[in-house]
């Protein structure tokens, strides 16, 4: 085999494995189920009253003021109410549950010495492309077995499901793996750097909110920076927000650039570190 | 014979410490090495090196011809590195398997394998446990049964009889005796009577720095030694009477009850002969006598 082939060959079987572990693993199964939790709660309290919801009062007046009246129209637009609802909360909640969800990538191994084990079979690259890889499987798992309920929902509420509603799951799906990508491959550089996952979740957070603050803070003495704060991982989000359809791949560039730019950065960290 | 290991001008620092100065040496085909020396020589640095898990600051080594940890390696470099330890989350044989999927092997291959590696540590009925429910004797095993997945050429193993009871250490021994030849070994421990057994060549290792090689097949042309255990402590007239024999060229007390003969054989080839006939004429008994020095002479020069 081909080094190329090798290395795909190589981030599969790590891919795979990591989907092994949310199924078999205990503690995949706890991973389910604080993902089952937190979405009880969503559905409970938001996706089941969501016609409701976005007629209230309160969460009009929230996206007008955010977006103005014509993002409250977009949200209208979408085919259920149910999946408008879910868009708008998993879009802003799903990366911050991310940098907890993939705080591990390398860091256990790097810590246990489990890598020594790995790296004497496949190249360091392949096992940060293949967690990485493999913890975007875990969380297009864990997303799409929400949208399916969701999915359950709307069906049960209007009675069937149109192809317009199903077609708008796969705009979600694939937006939601594009906003969460570069949130993992933050991750994959900073389990590369530490050697516990709490660490590297306070190391991200920090890291991420300093930076943030450090870039305003520059912006405000030179404003005509101000377009830096358009490349900071996330920033397309709320641009997301009040779009629909399959328009809204027009922002998809800019969280694969970010990721791409990560993952190269932790292979490059990786490659370097001793084991 | 080729080289396998080259290693030239191998240097290391940790901060202000040396862990390896100026360290070269070639391993052949078919050897068994022995790395030896004391706490904090440098012993597991060189082997993190060699095995791709560190970086040298200076100094050159190839091992079949390649940089460590070069994918051309892959399946052909195994090691027990120290220390490493299985993924708690998993079964040992779920993990072993997925080494060997890495390493090429389909599925079932993979499983086969698992189980062959298990029993060459006799550890088959502990495929579905996981690590933690392993004692740490085990759960070595296991580490070892990992670099024998495939067909290695090279197999570095760091401390592989440390923690382990008699019995596993003996039959650990027995395999690595079993397979050098075809595989190659390298193998670091502080049981210097373990090494003796195992290894045709020694690299003692002190302060980073290599101070000496073994060869087993060394000898000094013109000077042979032969190592005597005796049943009484000796005295003063036995040395000698041991003077006389011919050939004889110095007799050093060694450890208690034991004397380190050096003795020409040009000038009397059978002189363990005469030495034998010589005690048993005087009424001294022997434990023990050795050909040649034993590695702790060579090393320490124990007298």
């Amino acid at each position: 085999m081909s080094n190329l082939n090798t290395l795909f060959h190589h981030i599969g079987l790590y891919a795979g494995f990591e989907l092994r572990r949310l199924w078999q693993t205990r503690s995949g199964l706890m991973t389910l189920a604080a993902t089952i939790v937190i979405w009880a709660l969503l559905f409970r309290y938001a996706i089941v009253p969501a016609a409701d919801l976005i007629a209230s009062r309160g969460f009009t007046d929230f996206i007008a003021g955010l977006f103005g009246n014509s993002g409250l129209q977009q949200l209208s637009r979408w085919p259920a109410p149910e999946l408008a609802v879910y868009w708008f909360f998993s879009l802003l909640l799903l990366p911050l549950f991310s940098l907890f969800f993939t705080a591990n990538q390398l860091c256990s191994d790097l810590e246990r010495g489990t890598l020594r084990f790995l790296t004497l079979r496949s190249s360091r690259t392949s096992v940060v492309l293949g967690r990485f890889a493999g913890q975007m499987l875990v969380q297009g798992c864990l997303i799409t077995l929400t949208l399916i309920a969701t999915l359950a929902l709307a069906a049960w509420r209007s009675g069937g499901l149109s192809f317009e509603i199903v077609n708008a799951t796969f705009v979600i799906l694939t937006n939601l793996l594009l906003v969460l990508a570069p949130f993992t491959a933050i991750m994959s550089v900073f389990s590369a750097l530490v050697r516990s996952a709490k660490l590297a979740v306070s190391l991200a957070i920090v890291t991420l909110g300093l930076g943030f603050a450090l870039l305003s803070w520059f912006i405000f003495y030179f404003p005509d920076f101000l377009f830096l704060l358009g490349y900071l991982p996330g920033a397309q989000v709320m641009q997301l927000l009040p779009q629909h359809g399959w328009q809204t791949l027009q922002l998809a560039l800019l969280p694969l650039i970010q990721s791409a730019v990560l993952l190269t950065l932790a292979t490059v960290l990786v490659n370097r570190r001793a084991l | 014979m080729s080289s396998i290991i080259q290693c030239s001008g191998l240097s290391k620092q940790f901060g202000r410490k040396t862990a390896l100065a100026q360290v070269s040496f070639n391993l052949q085909q078919g050897d068994t090495a022995a790395l030896i020396g004391p706490n904090g020589a440098g012993k597991t640095t060189l082997f993190s090196i060699l095995c791709g898990y560190l970086r040298p600051d200076s100094g050159k080594v190839q091992i079949f011809g390649q940089q460590p940890g070069s994918s051309r390696l892959f399946g052909k470099v195994a090691a027990l590195p120290q220390d490493a330890q299985f993924d708690p989350a998993f079964s040992i044989g779920e993990q072993l398997d997925f080494y060997g999927r890495l390493q090429g092997l389909n599925l079932s291959a993979a499983r086969a394998e698992t189980e062959r590696v298990l029993a060459l540590v006799e550890l088959s009925d502990q495929r579905e446990h996981k690590a933690a429910a392993l004692s740490h004797g085990m759960r070595k095993r296991a580490a070892i049964a990992q670099a024998f997945i495939g067909s290695p050429k090279l197999v570095l193993l760091d401390e592989p009889t440390a923690g382990l009871d008699p019995a596993n250490a003996l039959h650990i021994r027995q395999l690595i005796s079993r397979l050098s030849g075809d595989v190659s070994f390298m193998i670091s421990s502080h049981n210097i009577f373990e090494l003796e057994q195992l290894c045709n060549k020694v690299l003692y290792i002190q302060h980073g720095q290599l101070s000496s090689q073994i060869n087993a097949a060394d000898s000094s042309s013109g000077q042979q030694h032969l190592t005597l255990q005796l049943e009484q402590q000796h005295d003063d007239a036995l040395l000698a009477l041991l003077q006389q024999l011919p050939g004889l060229i110095s007799v050093q007390p060694g450890q208690k009850k034991e004397l380190l003969l050096s003795y020409n054989p040009a000038q009397n080839a059978q002189f363990d002969l005469a030495l034998l006939q010589c005690l048993a004429a005087n009424g001294w008994g022997y434990r023990n006598l050795i050909k040649g020095q034993t590695l702790e002479q060579k090393l320490f020069s124990v007298s």
